[in-house]
């Protein structure tokens, strides 16, 4: 099972890698730039800051995920605690993908359908491995860390 | 253990909790809804969504501090998180002295030297605690 868990979080590491690069274009894809004219210049500033640092935060969990794995399978309380946090971060993400955001007035085009099951399937894959990993934090999976 | 250490981590957890509290009084303040009413929806939705989360990641932050401030300091781990937010809340500094309308800045200079200072502060907290 460890071995599993450490592949997972070699690969959602990777994942997220292609997240972040991908969500570059994002902004272009759904013209962020035009639809946020209609803002007072403060709530541009807010809209571009809050996303720089939510992208930023995306960059920090594939850069722990790659290099921290067996940290995050130590079994200690704090591996749990964040492998938690991260498994609850796209919990809500993936909450809003399906009752969240009105997806109506982005294109209909084949690329974007893509995109969103593409984005769908890596928010569960997301949710299952670091779920996966606070078990096994716990001690919950098999041979997994006692506390 | 370093005991000023986690004093200081627990000070920065009571200012991150003053931090969500500013947020919510902040957005009423500054007509978040006002504005955001001639947005169109998805534009609406991501500001709203980017909000909880940097709200989430405020909160997760000051439970840690306040709870468990010897995990930023226990192994190589936890000095990367300080390290981290030791980043996050100095960028924060320099988006504000660089970004922000600095007419509206200028208008609540009270408010704008209050949280450069809270932030430096926290930034400073943080960078300690990696190091």
């Amino acid at each position: 099972m460890k071995e599993l868990l450490e592949l997972g979080l070699q690969v959602s590491g990777w994942l997220l890698v292609l997240l972040c690069i991908g969500s570059i274009w994002i902004p272009k894809v759904l013209g962020w730039k035009e639809k946020v004219v209609s803002l007072t210049p403060l709530m541009r500033e807010l809209f571009w800051t809050y996303s720089l640092y939510i992208w930023a935060s995306h960059i920090f969990f594939a850069v722990m995920a790659l290099t921290q794995t067996d940290w995050f399978l130590s079994g200690s309380p704090a591996a749990a605690s964040l492998a938690g946090f991260i498994c609850l971060w796209w919990s809500v993400r993936l909450y809003l993908q399906f009752f969240g955001f009105d997806f109506d007035e982005v294109g209909d085009c084949l690329a974007n359908k893509v995109a969103k099951h593409l984005l769908t399937l890596l928010f569960i894959g997301l949710v299952f491995v670091f779920g996966m990993t606070v078990a096994w934090n716990l001690g919950w999976l098999g041979n997994g860390v006692a506390l | 253990m370093n005991l000023d250490q986690i004093l200081l981590f627990r000070i920065a957890g009571l200012m991150c909790l003053g931090l969500i509290v500013a947020n919510f009084i902040g957005a009423k303040r500054l007509g978040y809804a006002a504005s955001l009413v001639q947005a169109e929806m998805i534009v609406r939705q991501i500001f709203y969504v980017h909000c909880g989360y940097i709200v989430m990641i405020i909160t997760g932050l000051a439970i840690l501090c306040l709870g468990w401030p010897e995990l930023l300091l226990a192994d190589g781990m936890g000095r990367v998180v300080s390290g981290f937010f030791g980043i996050f809340w100095g960028t924060r500094v320099v988006v504000q002295l660089t970004y922000y309308d600095k007419k509206l800045r200028a208008k609540e200079r009270g408010w704008d030297l209050f949280f450069l200072g809270v932030f430096l502060a926290l930034a400073i907290v943080f960078i300690l605690g990696a190091l």
